[in-house]
C-alpha cells in the first residue's frame, strides 16, 4: 500500500511502505516562488558563484565563442568578406573533403595511429602504477617514479629532437646498437612503416610515467583490509593484483578510458608535426595535420573546418557510446 | 590442548616497543576476548597471531605448532576485519567463496560449502547482492561467512562490530556467541568495549600500554578487578575510585575518605597511615540500610534515569561517585537521597602507589 498526501507534508506518515516510504505530491510553486528562491540561493551561496565564474569565463571564451566559427564549414568563407556576409553552401566542403584521397587517408591514419595508441598506450600507465605498486623499497621507487616522469615535462620540440637523434642513420643510438650485430643502417624516420611504432612508442615513453599518477592514486585508495583478508585466505601477490588491485581499480580505468574514446581523433599533433615527412605522409598524416596543411598552410578556412567539425563529430559520437557501454555493463559512467 | 599459546610476545616497530613481552594461553574451542583501549596493542597482538605483523620477540604456538615464521595461509586462521574487508567488486556468494577458489578448492564443493554457510547466517537470499547493495549487520555476516566457510581452527575478530549501530550490535553480538557455541572453534576476539567482552568472552583478557593488566572470567574481572586500570576498564559505569587513608578503630581498619569513614573488611591487610584507593562498584551501594550497613551521606547532583535503572551522580566530601540503582518504576525520591551503603565485603582496596588491590 502506498499512502499518499497532497500539498501538506506534514499529513505524511511512515506507515506507506514497509521502508517507511511515502509518495509525496510536492505543493506547486509559482514562478515568483522560485526566482524568489533563487535569489535567496544566491544570495547564501554566492562565494561558490564567484569560485565557479572564471572556469565558466574560460569555458565560454575558448571553447564556446569559437563555435561561432564553426558555420563557416557550411560557407564559402573569405576572410574579406567575414563570417557573417560570407555565402551558405551547404554540405559542399564535406562531399570535397570525402572525396578527396588525402583527406580519407588522413581519417584512416588518425584510426590506426589511435587505435595502436589505444592498444598499448593506454595499458601502459596501468602497468606501470601497477608494478610501482609491487615495489616495496620506498626510496628505489620513489626514484623509479622520478625516473619515469621527467619525460612528461620535456617540451614535446625536445622529445621529437631526441627521437630524431636517436633514430638518426649516422649516430642515433638505435642504429649504432643495430650496426654492433652487424645489421645496416636504416632511416628510420623516412620509412613509412616504421612511423607508427616510433610515433606510439615515443608516446608511451613521454606519457605513461605520468598517467601513472591517476592510476597510483586510485591503488593507494584501494581498502588495505582487502589485502590482508587475501592474504590470511592464502593468496599470492599475482592473485592480489588480479583478484583485488584491477578490478577495485577497474571504475578508474574505465572513466580514464571513456575520456580517451573521446580524444581518440587527436593524436598528438604536434609529435606528428615534427616528426613526419613527405615521404612519410602514407602513414603519418593524421586529420588535425591534415586540417593544419589546408587552413593554415593552403589558407582553405572553410574546407579545414569541415574537416576539423567532421573530427569532433566523430569523437562526439565514440565518447557518447562508450560511455552508455560502460554504463551498462560496469555501473561505471562519465555522465 | 592449547588452542594459541603466546609466550614472552614483543613487537617493536624499529625502536619504539609496542607490546612488552605477553604470555597467553587460549584453550581448545575457548573464547577469548582482548580488550583494553586504544593504542594499548590488542589489534597488533591479534594481527601477529594471523601472521600479518611479524612477531619481534616470543613464540607463538597455534594448536601446538610454531608458527612464527609460518605464513598466514598455512596458519590456519581465519580473520574477521572491523571494516568487513568484503571485494565490492565481488557478490556475496563469490566473497564467500574466494578463500576456497585461492585454494583451488572443486567448484561443486565450494557450492555446497557456501550454501551451506549462506543457510547458516541467513544470508541465502543475499547471494547475488553485491556488498554496496547490504545493510551493516549483512555486510557483517557476509564477513562471518568468508572465515566460516574455511572451516579454520582459530578465529580471529578485530573489532567486528564497532562499525554498526548500538542495536545491530547486541542483535550480533548474540549471533556470534550463538555461533561460537555451534562451531565450536577457538576465538579470539579483539575489542574495546567491555560490554562486548563481558557478554561473548569466555575469559577477557585486559590489556594496557602493551601489557596484560589481568586475565579472567567476565565475572572474575568484574567481582575482583587486579588493579585500578581493570577496575575502571570493567563494568559500566566503571567502579568508583576515591583516594583515601587507613585508619585504625576499636571495630577494624577504616577508609578515610576526607572527613567520611568507611569501615573496611577485617581480612584486608593493610596498615594505618597507608595512601590507598578506595573502589566501590555504582551497582554495590545501597540506597536503604538492610541490616546495620555502613552510611556514605553524599551530595546528590544529577539523577539520570535508565528506565529500570537510574544512576545517580553525586560528591562523597568532593569525590565524584556514581551510584546505580534499580528504579521500580519511581524515580521520584531518588532526588532526595543523602545517604548510601555499602557492604565492607563489596568495598575494594588498591595500594594507592602501585594502583594493585589489596586483598
Amino acid at each position: 500500500m502506498t499512502a499518499k498526501s497532497v500539498g501538506n507534508a506534514a499529513n505524511n506518515t511512515a506507515s506507506g511502505t514497509p521502508d517507511g516510504t511515502v509518495e509525496y505530491a510536492a505543493p506547486a510553486l509559482t514562478l515568483g516562488d522560485k526566482l524568489s528562491r533563487a535569489v535567496d540561493h544566491f544570495r547564501n551561496e554566492w562565494q561558490l558563484y564567484v569560485m565557479l565564474a572564471p572556469a565558466v569565463i574560460w569555458c565560454i571564451v575558448f571553447l564556446y565563442k569559437p563555435m561561432y566559427g564553426l558555420q563557416i564549414a557550411f560557407k564559402d568563407y573569405s576572410i574579406f568578406r567575414g563570417v557573417a556576409a560570407s555565402p551558405w553552401i551547404g554540405l559542399e566542403h564535406f562531399e570535397t573533403l570525402f572525396g578527396n584521397d588525402q583527406f580519407i587517408r588522413a581519417v584512416f591514419n588518425t584510426i590506426k595511429i589511435s587505435a595502436l595508441n589505444l592498444l598499448f598506450g593506454f595499458p601502459a600507465p596501468i602497468i606501470l602504477a601497477l608494478m610501482f605498486n609491487e615495489v616495496l623499497h620506498a626510496g628505489y621507487k620513489r626514484f623509479a617514479q622520478t625516473i619515469v616522469y621527467l619525460p612528461h615535462f620535456i617540451s614535446t620540440v625536445i622529445i621529437a629532437g631526441i627521437v630524431i637523434t636517436a633514430f638518426s642513420p649516422t649516430a642515433g643510438i638505435v642504429n649504432t646498437i643495430l650496426g654492433w650485430f652487424g645489421a645496416d643502417s636504416i632511416y628510420f624516420l623516412t620509412k613509412p612503416e616504421w612511423f607508427r611504432p616510433i610515433f606510439v612508442g615515443t608516446g608511451i615513453w613521454q606519457e605513461a610515467g605520468f598517467g601513472s599518477i591517476v592510476f597510483l592514486a586510485a591503488i593507494a585508495g584501494v581498502n588495505p583490509s582487502l589485502y590482508e583478508s587475501a592474504v590470511v585466505d592464502g593468496a599470492s601477490r599475482w592473485q592480489m593484483m588480479w583478484k583485488i588491485t584491477i578490478p577495485s581499480i577497474l571504475p578508474t580505468i574505465i572513466i580514464m578510458l571513456i575520456i580517451r574514446i573521446g580524444n581518440i581523433m587527436e593524436v598528438s599533433f604536434e609529435l606528428i608535426i615534427l616528426l613526419y615527412q613527405p615521404a612519410t605522409y602514407s602513414t603519418a598524416d593524421v586529420v588535425n595535420t591534415f586540417v593544419y596543411r589546408q587552413g593554415l598552410q593552403s589558407g582553405q578556412y572553410d574546407m579545414a573546418a569541415a574537416a576539423g567539425l567532421f573530427n569532433a563529430a566523430v569523437a562526439f559520437v565514440l565518447v557518447v557510446a562508450a560511455n552508455s557501454l560502460s554504463r551498462r555493463y560496469s555501473r561505471t559512467s562519465l555522465w | 590442548m592449547t588452542g594459541v599459546r603466546l609466550e614472552g610476545i614483543v613487537k617493536a616497530y624499529g625502536r619504539i616497543q609496542v607490546v612488552h613481552g605477553i604470555d597467553l594461553n587460549v584453550e581448545e574451542k575457548e573464547f577469548v576476548v582482548l580488550v583494553g583501549p586504544s593504542g594499548c596493542g590488542k589489534s597488533t597482538t591479534l594481527r601477529m597471531i594471523a601472521g600479518l605483523e611479524e612477531i619481534t620477540d616470543g613464540t607463538l604456538h597455534i594448536h601446538e605448532r610454531l608458527c612464527n615464521r609460518v605464513a598466514p595461509k598455512d596458519r590456519d586462521v581465519a580473520m574477521v576485519f572491523q571494516n568487513y574487508a568484503l571485494y565490492p567488486h565481488l557478490n556475496v556468494a563469490d566473497n564467500i567463496a574466494f578463500g576456497l577458489r585461492i585454494r583451488k578448492t572443486p567448484k561443486a564443493e565450494i557450492a555446497k560449502s557456501v550454501s551451506d554457510v549462506a543457510e547458516i547466517l541467513g544470508l541465502t537470499e543475499y547471494l547475488d547482492r553485491r556488498p554496496a547493495d547490504l545493510s551493516g549487520g549483512q555486510r557483517q555476516r557476509v564477513a562471518m561467512g568468508r572465515a566460516i566457510v574455511r572451516h579454520p581452527k582459530v578465529f580471529l575478530f578485530d573489532e567486528p562490530l564497532s562499525n554498526l549501530d548500538a542495536k545491530l550490535r547486541t542483535q550480533m553480538r548474540a549471533e556470534i556467541k550463538r555461533l561460537h557455541k555451534r562451531l565450536d572453534v577457538t576465538s579470539v576476539y579483539v575489542t574495546h568495549d567491555q560490554v562486548e567482552a563481558m557478554t561473548l568472552a569466555d575469559r577477557i583478557v585486559v590489556m594496557n600500554k602493551g601489557i596484560i593488566e589481568q586475565i579472567g572470567t567476565p565475572m572474575d574481572l568484574f567481582m575482583n578487578p587486579a588493579n585500578t586500570f581493570v577496575a575502571s576498564f570493567i563494568g559500566s559505569p566503571p567502579m568508583n575510585q576515591m583516594p583515601a587513608t587507613i585508619t585504625r578503630s576499636p571495630d577494624g581498619y577504616r577508609a578515610l575518605i576526607d572527613q567520611v569513614s568507611v569501615p573496611l573488611h577485617n581480612s584486608l591487610s593493610v596498615s594505618e597511615g597507608q595512601d590507598v584507593i578506595v573502589g566501590i562498584r555504582p551497582e554495590h551501594f545501597s540506597l536503604k540500610n538492610d541490616g546495620g550497613l555502613p552510611a556514605i551521606p553524599l551530595s546528590l547532583d544529577l539523577v539520570e534515569t535508565l528506565g529500570s535503572e537510574a544512576l545517580l551522580h553525586a560528591t562523597v566530601d568532593n569525590q565524584s561517585v556514581i551510584v546505580k540503582t534499580d528504579t521500580n518504576g519511581d524515580i521520584s525520591q531518588l532526588s532526595n537521597v543523602d545517604t548510601v551503603y555499602v557492604p565492607p565485603e563489596k568495598v575494594k582496596i588498591f595500594d594507592a602507589g602501585t594502583g594493585k588491590v589489596i586483598s
